[in-house]
């Protein structure tokens, strides 16, 4: 159960706190580091987006959305492995998000096999 | 009759003195002058005969004193000129008969004066009456006109306003006035004369006909005023809808002597009533569409804010199983993912009991809120469902009411659930109906709003739960109308409370602060 350098980082990006911190302490329990933001504007000031591995990101939040994080980062060449997590999984964002990249979309509650399984496949690829 | 006076004996004064006393000179002149010209050619002189006539002449031409003058005259002249050698006796004789035949033609022309003035006066009396009759047969073709102008007026205003007239002998039981318009409106010809009774009975709609009738002869046996809602069919199949007022007329000796009254076509207002009366209605069903609605959204955001600590609390939960199923459990690590659990299912609850998520920041509107016009709004849109259940709306209603800052449509959906609250509270009731709306000013800036009924009151034993959610007594009632509403009005910094049991119905207060931004 190595601990994954930092070039080997998780980052998770949603409005929620709860959310966040039961995403964080699940990754860690797996033995994944993972950074939180509450938001995509923190995640895209902090710098951070370079040296991430692999983006959870909430789907619907107040101000820059899910969907749009993920336009902004193709848009800058950081083209980050995405899973996604929304309460409101409709067919049409699924596809939208899928074709811009993402590797997982999941709808909440979500079963945490298939995101650990997302996660390590996006690390390892 | 004062022009009596004016009226002129002849001869008048017209004939002046000097021509009546000349006409005494002139006839006693002539006269001796023939009686001269008979002595000439030795004939009997007839002076005597001739005086007399011009005595007469100048008495009926010249009047008494003329005519005096010409028997002195007559007098002298025959003393002088004829027969001077007659006896003292015998010539006075003649003089007697002179004077008596003066005094005579006195009497004479008394009487012709007499008459002619009696002439005079009955001629000016039948002038008058000639011109009277004159003015009054002027006077009764203007009337004659003035009636038809204003029976023409009157036939006018009939057909504008749809009312007809009629007047019915109850002794014979006939019309004997029936207006034009009444023709046309029970599609009658006037040409026909006035209808029978039995053909204006046929032109009443069957349903109605009945209850007419009876309201008539009760009417009648009462003698008093009738009205009557009925509908007439015509010929052709039109139906129109009249209101028919009776008013009993009396004799002298105090029967029953005739009905006059009106017959109003009301088709119109009563079509116009029931499009009212549908878009009322139809704006009822919208409001509660609306309601239904925003139910629907409230399910949809309550749900998918409720999914949000349940995701969190399952991925916890299983965080916190992957730590006790290692080969060496973390206890550490799972309790720590077991209180986020706690957390989680804390917000939940929270979430579901609080509605938090309906008044979130910025999902309220807030505006300058007239309470009075939210209440009179929701008056006018209830009007419909109320008297429907016989329910009658009072509004008493604080003037400069200050306006509050918050959500007009939240706040109409308040007094919408506690108004319907109250309608259904009363539907079932028997005695009054009555749904009173109150605002007032209260104390520390606030104003108070009441909604009181006199309906089922409060649920024993669970007036405590009815502003729970899903808490409701009725059959297709959602039990949220109370509780969106409570946390409508403390997302507003007020208060909703019902008031502790009234002595029939129940009574809900609410106070909401007309300055502070409510906002907390
Ligand atoms: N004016 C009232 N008189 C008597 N009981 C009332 C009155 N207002 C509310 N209640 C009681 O409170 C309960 C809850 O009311 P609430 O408005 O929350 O829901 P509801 O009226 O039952 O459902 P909905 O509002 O969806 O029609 C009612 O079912 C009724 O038993
Ligand atoms: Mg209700």
């Amino acid at each position: 159960m190595a601990i994954q350098g930092n070039t080997k980082m998780v980052s998770i990006v949603d409005d929620d706190d709860l959310m966040r911190s039961a995403l964080q302490g699940l990754l860690k329990a797996v033995g994944l580091q993972a950074l939180a933001f509450a938001s995509a504007e923190e995640f895209l000031t902090s710098g951070q987006q370079h040296a991430t591995a692999c983006l959870i990101a909430d789907i619907r939040m107040p101000g820059i959305s899910g969907l749009e994080l993920q336009a902004k980062l193709n848009a800058e060449h950081c083209r980050i492995p995405t899973i996604f997590i929304t309460a409101h999984g409709d067919a049409k964002m699924r596809m939208q998000a899928l074709r811009a990249g993402a590797v997982e979309f999941l709808a909440k509650p979500f079963d945490d096999v298939a995101l650990i399984e997302s996660v390590r496949a996006a690390l390892e690829s | 009759m004062a022009y009596l006076h004016s009226a002129k004996p002849v001869p008048g004064p017209a004939a002046s003195v000097a021509s009546r006393y000349g006409l005494a000179l002139l006839s006693v002149a002539v006269a001796f002058g023939i009686a001269r010209a008979f002595l000439h050619f030795h004939l009997p002189q007839p002076f005597t005969a001739l005086a007399l006539s011009a005595i007469a002449i100048t008495f009926w031409y010249g009047g008494n004193k003329p005519g005096i003058l010409a028997a002195l005259l007559s007098l002298i002249v025959r003393g002088y000129f004829f027969e001077s050698d007659l006896s003292v006796a015998s010539r006075g004789l003649y003089d007697l008969v002179f004077l008596i035949f003066a005094l005579l033609m006195t009497g004479v022309t008394r009487a012709r004066d007499e008459l002619e003035v009696r002439v005079a006066e009955r001629t000016a009396e039948l002038t008058q009456t000639n011109l009277d009759l004159q003015l009054e047969i002027a006077d009764r073709k203007r009337a004659e006109l003035e009636l038809r102008e204003s029976e023409a007026y009157l036939a006018e205003a009939q057909k504008l306003t749809h009312t007809a007239s009629f007047a019915l002998d109850m002794a014979n039981r006939v019309i004997i006035h029936w207006s034009q318009e009444h023709f046309r409106l029970f599609g009658f010809d006037p040409k026909d004369g006035f209808p029978l009774y039995e053909d204006v009975q046929r032109r009443i709609h069957p349903d109605d006909l009945e209850s007419m009738t009876e309201t008539y002869q009760k009417a009648i046996k009462e003698k008093t005023d009738y009205k009557l809602d009925y509908r007439i069919v015509l010929p052709d199949g039109t139906m129109k809808h009249v209101l028919t007022i009776g008013h009993p007329v009396f004799n002298m000796s105090g029967d029953l002597a005739r009905y006059v009254g009106t017959v109003m076509d009301v088709t119109e207002r009563k079509r116009a009533d029931e499009e009212r009366e549908a878009l009322r209605q139809a704006q009822a069903d919208l409001a509660h569409a609306n309601r239904v609605t925003t139910m629907g959204e409230l399910t949809a955001s309550l749900s998918h804010e409720v999914n949000q600590p349940i995701a969190a609390a399952v991925t916890d939960a299983n965080t916190c199983l992957r730590w006790l199923m290692r080969d060496q459990p973390d206890l550490e690590e799972a309790s720590q993912a077991a209180s986020r659990m706690v957390k989680d299912a804390t917000r939940a609850a929270e979430i579901i009991s609080g509605i938090r998520l309906l008044f979130k920041k910025g999902t309220a509107q807030r505006e300058l809120v007239d309470v009075n016009k939210v209440i009179r709004e929701m008056v006018v849109l209830l009007h419909g469902e109320a008297t429907r259940s016989s329910i009658s709306i009072r509004t008493e209603l604080a003037e400069e009411l200050p306006q509050i800052t918050g959500d007009r449509v939240q706040l109409q959906q308040v007094m919408m659930n506690l108004m319907m609250n109250s309608i259904d509270a009363m539907k079932d009731v028997d005695g009054t109906r009555e749904l009173i709306i109150k605002s007032q000013p209260g104390e520390d800036e606030q104003l108070m709003i009441s909604v009181s009924d006199t309906g089922l009151g409060l649920p024993a034993q669970q007036a405590d739960r009815i502003f729970s959610a899903f808490f409701t007594t009725k059959p297709h009632g959602t039990g949220m109308g109370l509780r969106i509403s409570r946390s409508i009005v403390e997302s507003h910094g007020g208060r909703l409370w019902a008031a502790d049991k009234s002595s029939r119905g129940a009574t809900f207060h609410l106070t909401l602060p007309t300055k502070a931004d409510a906002q907390k």
